[in-house]
């Protein structure tokens, strides 16, 4: 069958349909992947900063304000140090299995603080974030959220300054010196019984299972970091006791 | 061909309020009821909704004359997936923070069906330029529709203004309460609905037409 002279080829040919699939294929993934490749050194970039800026929130170093990129560098370089420690706490050069990493936030060369990394699953994905202790071991000094897919607006508030900020101050220890973790309350905290205050936040309205799965995530992290933090009470007793 | 003169300024208004593609067309209902709680991201879900439509518009309807008909819905989605998928990586190149807070709505672009509808009711049968506006058009008017939504939401919602407290506290002391339903997705569909409502009771400036 040949097309008469005049006629522009039949576009519903089956060759034709094959033709343009694969040329349309071979055009859309060419443009994809020259974004993806040629965009990822910048990505990158803002993924490295965006997740020092929120170790930095985590430790209280700055405000949900953002200051430029080269005070947040020397911020970093100046307080916060990476380590790597053994399931005892103890801290290591190499990395072993079972280590773990987290961070120290130091002030002077003395550590005044330590930054657990929180990667837990939400609603609808992976949220990650840190959770910043102070050297007491047992009071929370400030959380961060650095990545989640959480609803914008109802779990996405997690990103919100006033839900970050009222984890401040709270305990991981009841007033027995025993572990009760923090959580997200259901509702606001100041209608749980009194022994409970100290150790919940404000729920997000609308994003109940997210507080759930975040709530649960923070537990598991804490049981995992206890020997860090049983180290952080042992130090500060001692120092206690040799001050008296 | 017969060179008609396009009139682009009445196709980008009847976009916008005329044949509205959410009011009047019903058509991308799932997204306006999702990233509405807050101004910031709808007012960004907007404008990413609109470069995406013009551009896809632009890029099927030179394409018209080339695209077999029996799989013009696959060619019009690959077209439309690949331009999505480069807004989000330049997004998340140079606009870090927004396309945080967007996150999966940007990759949902795909799916608004404005998008689809618009490349199969407009930019097939139109010229590329025309077909552009038309994009524009319809996702100015998504744009409004969403902005107005999430500018009551939030109002309502949250008591704020593009994040900013505007309820003053003396108000909340005497006993007004921000309105829980707002901040979930039933109040969307309240507004949404009341919007719909409204546009097309309006006298005089929208009759629904019958389709040709």
């Amino acid at each position: 069958m040949s097309n008469p002279p005049n006629k522009p080829p039949d576009k519903n040919s089956k060759k034709n349909v094959i033709l343009f699939s694969l040329l349309l294929s071979v055009i859309c993934s060419l443009m994809i992947t020259a974004a993806a490749v040629g965009l990822k050194g910048f990505q990158m970039a803002n993924m490295e900063l965006d997740k020092k800026i929120n170790i930095l929130k985590a430790a209280n170093l700055i405000s949900h304000k953002k200051p430029s990129k080269e005070k947040i560098n020397e911020l970093y370089s100046v307080h916060i140090k990476e380590v790597t420690v053994d399931d005892q706490g103890k801290i290591i050069e190499n990395y072993i299995p079972n280590s773990l990493n987290l961070y120290f936030f130091q002030e002077d060369g003395l550590v005044k603080g330590y930054i657990l990394p929180i990667n837990t699953r939400g609603l609808w994905g992976k949220i990650q974030g840190y959770l910043a202790f102070e050297n007491d071991g047992q009071t929370v000094s400030g959380f961060s959220v650095f990545s989640h897919s959480e609803t914008p607006g109802l779990g996405g508030e997690i990103e919100s300054a006033w839900f970050q900020k009222s984890f401040k101050g709270k305990k991981i220890l009841n007033s027995e010196n025993k572990f009760v973790s923090v959580g997200i309350a259901k509702g606001k905290a100041a209608n749980l019984p009194k022994d409970k205050q100290a150790h919940y936040v404000d729920g997000i309205s609308g994003a109940t299972l997210t507080g759930k799965y975040l709530s649960q995530g923070i537990k598991q992290t804490l049981i995992k970091y206890d020997s860090v933090s049983i180290t952080f009470r042992q130090k500060q007793l001692k120092a206690q006791k040799e001050t008296q | 061909m017969p060179e008609e003169k396009i009139n682009y300024r009445e196709i980008v208004t009847r976009g916008i309020w005329k044949e509205n593609p959410v009011a009047y067309q019903v058509l991308g209902i799932c997204s306006a009821l999702a990233v509405t709680v807050k101004m910031s991201t709808s007012i960004v879900m907007g404008i990413a909704l609109t470069i995406v439509t013009a551009f896809s518009s632009l890029i099927i309807s030179s394409l018209r004359k080339k695209i077999p008909s029996n799989i013009r819905i696959i060619v019009e989605l690959a077209i439309i997936s690949s331009l999505v998928i480069i807004t989000d990586q330049v997004l998340k190149a140079f606009f870090y923070d927004i396309s945080k807070q967007l996150s999966i709505f940007v990759g949902l672009i795909i799916t608004n069906c404005i998008v689809l509808g618009r490349a199969e009711s407009f930019a097939l049968a139109n010229r590329p330029l025309a077909s552009f506006f038309d994009g524009i058009g319809n996702g100015l008017g998504y744009s409004l529709v969403l902005v107005t939504v999430a500018f009551l939401r939030e109002l309502l919602g949250a008591g704020k203004f593009l994040g900013f407290n505007i309820i003053p506290q003396f108000i909340f002391d005497a006993g007004y309460q921000n309105m829980g339903l707002m901040v979930l997705a039933p109040g969307a569909f309240f507004i949404i609905g009341l919007l719909v409502w409204l546009k097309n009771s309006l006298p005089g400036i929208s009759k629904p037409e019958t389709y040709k």
